[in-house]
Order: structure tokens, then sequence, then C-alpha cells
């Protein structure tokens, strides 16, 4: 196949009923959710997601962009160069941003001002598509597998801190669009599917946990590791809700109001999902 | 400014104008990184308004297919407002706000309420195509919006579908093709809050999502006795 029709094809397994896992045609909800889970502990196995990691880590401590430097010195929130645990309590406050900032935001961050990058391009290929490759995929894949192991644990001290989980709860139920829709319609009930895929329930801590401690992951259906910020910028486009920015604060004040609600979940990274 | 807020001083308005300012002047794919608002000094409700309409965290120039831009798709109505701020549990008389503002909105078909063709209906059921922006916009002039039904309930039981709303399955089976079920099967896809104040449910006829044939086209589906909806 053509990796060109790559995102094509992405969209249209989103839409449709996992016929590439070789179900039934009218196979039953807990038959999917059995089947999903199988293939799961086969892909983990070997998942790709871990080449994504071997490519960020190279990408991170090698020097790189107009000042040629690494990004050793980029401080993710327990000092620079302190990669540990970093990523679990993300987002936080960083006073030389003079914002809240999520993995990908602070990435961002550290390789425009420390590495010299243009921010614009980074943030325009901030997805891979096709054959492009994206660095923050790799990049924000490796840092977090940095954390696998700590559990979530978002400070939620300082007062910029709390006003964005304040704001990203509100996000969470704001229903908008022509579909009337908010987070909270699809992912507020215990048990629900869209089509025939499972919807997390944000009032069931154990699921908030596994799905936060699992991204970045490797979508099977993409072929590719996706972050926190492509399921947000993918969720808004489905919602038919307009193109919300990569590291936007808005995304940030979700990230930040979902890892609360996910607090003490492991991190397990790259995770595999549909 | 789109904010809809009390604003308790006159300075934090003032402030806020000129960082709007500043925003606004960013390119359009720099949007998100104000980083020059002191969030701190806003009451909750202005905190949400503010960053939804003002911090240039979405792209809101975009244009939509059902005209404006999606600025406007961003800017709430009295129902998702209500239903927004009261996590979908309005008061009695929120509730009867919304009820009679539905009521009022749905308009009926010249010459009654029919059906369609309900190999039509079983397509637009089936289908998510529509209203869809960003980087892949949906080109109605391609193709028809279609309705996502299955994506929240299932119909033909040979093709399940969601389950965050009821299946329908058997629906025109059970209830039978006449007056008063046609009425209500078309009001509740027209404007479903009309009887459920703060549903999960979109409102197909009242936002202009599917046209009056396509309505009908779904209401065979639904209702007629040859769909494999009701066999």
């Amino acid at each position: 196949m053509s990796k060109s029709l790559l995102p094509i094809l992405a969209v249209v397994l989103l839409l449709v009923p996992l016929p590439s896992i070789g179900l039934a045609q009218t196979p039953a909800a807990s038959d999917v959710a059995d089947s999903i889970a199988e293939y799961r502990r086969m892909l983990r196995e070997g998942n790709p997601g871990e080449l994504w990691v071997a490519r960020g880590k190279r990408l991170y401590h090698t020097p790189r962009g107009p000042n040629g430097v690494s990004l050793d010195a980029c401080d993710l929130g327990l000092g620079p160069g302190e990669l540990e645990g970093a990523f679990a309590a993300l987002p936080r406050y960083f006073e030389d941003a003079g914002r809240v900032q999520d993995l990908e935001s602070r990435l961002v961050f550290c390789m425009t001002h420390l590495q010299g990058f243009a921010r614009e391009p980074l943030l325009r290929e901030a997805f891979s598509s096709g054959e492009r490759e994206s660095d923050l995929e790799a990049l924000a894949a490796y840092v977090a597998s940095r954390s696998n192991g700590y559990p979530l644990a978002v400070e939620l001290s300082h007062p910029r801190e709390l006003e964005m989980y304040r704001i990203g709860e509100g996000l969470f139920h704001r229903r908008s669009g022509p579909l009337d829709l908010s987070c909270a319609t699809c992912h507020s009930r215990e048990q629900r599917r869209i089509r025939m895929h499972g919807l997390m329930n944000i009032h069931n801590p154990a699921q908030v946990r596994d799905v936060m401690g699992s991204w970045p992951t490797y979508r099977v259906s993409q072929g590719t590791v996706r972050t926190l910020q492509h399921r947000m910028w993918d969720c808004h486009w489905q919602m038919r809700l307009p193109d919300v920015g990569y590291g936007s604060d808005a995304t940030v004040a979700l990230i930040l109001f979902l890892n609360e609600q996910a607090r003490g979940g492991e991190v397990d990274v790259p995770g595999v999902r549909r | 400014m789109m904010l809809n807020i009390k604003t308790r001083n006159a300075a934090g308005l003032a402030a806020l104008a000129s960082v709007a300012l500043i925003v606004g002047a960013c390119a359009a794919v720099d949007y998100g990184e104000s980083g020059k608002v002191d969030y701190t000094k806003m009451s909750a409700e202005e905190l949400g308004e503010y960053l939804v309409m003002e911090s240039g965290s979405w792209n809101m120039d975009q244009e939509v297919q059902e005209g404006g831009t999606a600025r406007d798709r961003m800017t709430q109505d009295a129902m998702q407002k209500v239903c927004s701020e009261t996590r979908n549990q309005p008061s009695p008389e929120q509730a009867g706000q919304i009820i009679a503002d539905a009521r009022a909105s749905i308009q009926y078909p010249e010459g009654g309420i029919r059906l369609g063709d309900w190999r039509n209906g079983r397509d637009l059921s089936w289908g998510g195509f529509g209203f869809r922006i960003v980087h892949n916009p949906d080109d109605h002039s391609l193709r028809e919006p279609s309705g996502n039904c299955y994506n929240c309930h299932t119909m033909d039981p040979a093709r399940p579908g969601g389950n965050l709303g009821p299946s329908l399955t058997g629906y025109g089976a059970q209830r039978g093709n006449n007056e008063a079920t046609r009425r209500f099967v078309y009001e509740m896809i027209y404007n479903p809050h009309a009887y459920f104040p703060c549903t999960a449910m979109p409102r197909m006829g009242a936002k202009n999502l599917l046209s009056e044939q396509a309505i009908a086209d779904i209401m065979a589906y639904v209702l007629h006795p040859d769909s494999p909806v009701n066999r």
C-alpha cells in the first residue's frame, strides 16, 4: 500500500468497526472488548512504539538546530537534564515561559529557546503525515517513557495551575458546535461506545488512569505513535469544532484536568491502541 | 470582544482588550501561546469564556459549511450554555425554557410528515460525513451530509452501532407507522430538546444538519415495515 494512502486509511478506520482485527460480522460488545484486549497483549510483546522511543532518545541527546545544542539543558520541571519522572508531573507552571505547559508545549519551548528552531514549522509538522516523520512524536514518546513506573501526580500548587485546572474542567463540559457536543457527552457514562469503539468514563478513575498513563501510544490504525496533543486535535475534528492549536492553552488546560482525574495511575508508555 | 461576562473592574477589561489585540496579531498557525494574560485576575466564568474566545487556542477564522466562521461554532447559544453550566441537569424553570425554545424551533414539512426512501435513509443513518473542518473539510457539494445515527444507536441489528442512545431496532414494528408516531420521530430528529431538555442528541433539523428529504428518508428507515430495522 502506498504510504500516501495511510492518512485516508486512518480516517476510514476511525469510522468503521474494526474490520482489520478479523471480527465476525455481528460481534457482541464483550467479544469485541476481549478481542481488543488480546490484540493489545500480542502487540505489547513487540510494540512498534519502541522504535519511536529509540529515535526520540537519539534526537533528544544529539546537538541540533541553529544553535547546535542537544536538549540536555531542557528543564522539564525537575531541573535541567532531569528526565526521570518529569512527564508524570506535567502539566505544570514554568517560570521561564510564564505559563502552564504540558510535555509537548514544553518540548516546543526548549526546541525554540535552546536549539533555536523556528516555532511555526515545528507546530506545522508536529503530527507525522504519510512519509513525513515527526520529531515531536518521537521526542514525546522518549521523554514520557522516562517516567515509566511513576504515578501520574500533577502538583496543582501554583495559582496558574489551579486556574488552568478549573478552565480544563469547564472546557470538558462545554457544549458547542453544530452537534452540541462536549467531551462529557461521550466520556461521562460507563460502558458506552461510539459505534464499536469503547469510550473512557471520566467518572471511573481506573479507566482514566489507564488512558492517561498510556499516551503517547502506538496507533495501530495509523501506523505511528500519536501523542495527547493529537488525541485532543482529532477529537476536535470529529466533534466538528475548529482546529485547536498544538500546545495551546485550551489543550494544556484539558490535559491538566484529565491528569488530575488520573492521579496515581502508573505511566506505561508507549501504549498500544487501535 | 465576545466575552459574555460580568467584568468586576474596568481595569481588568482594559487589560483584556489590549491582550486580545496582541493575540489577534499573531500568525494563524501560532495561536494558543499567549503567555501574557494573568488568568488569576479573572473569575472562573471569565476565565473559561476568555480562554475559548480570546486566548487564540483555536483557529476561529476558518470558513465553515453552514456559512460564517469557526468562531460562530464556538459561541454558545442559550441551550448549550445552560446545559453546560448545569452539567445537563437544568432546573425545572431552565428545562421549561429549553423545551419551549425547542418547540418553537420546529418547522414542519408542507403537506404533512411523510416517510421517504428507507434505502437512502439506511445510508444516511450509517454515514458520518458532513460538517467536519480543520485539515480535511467535508465538501457538501460532493456529497450530502449524513446523520451519524449509528454513532449512538443500533438500528439494523446486523450492523451494530454505538450505545450512547437507545437501540432503535424494531422501533417501527413496535410503535407502528401512524400519525402520532411519525410526528414524535420527526420532532425527535428535528430538535429532541422538545422532549428531553439537555439531551446528548444533536438537533438535526433545528441546526440545519439534515435536509427535509434526508429526515424523511431516515424516518422511513426507522418506521417502514420493509426496513431491516423492523424485519
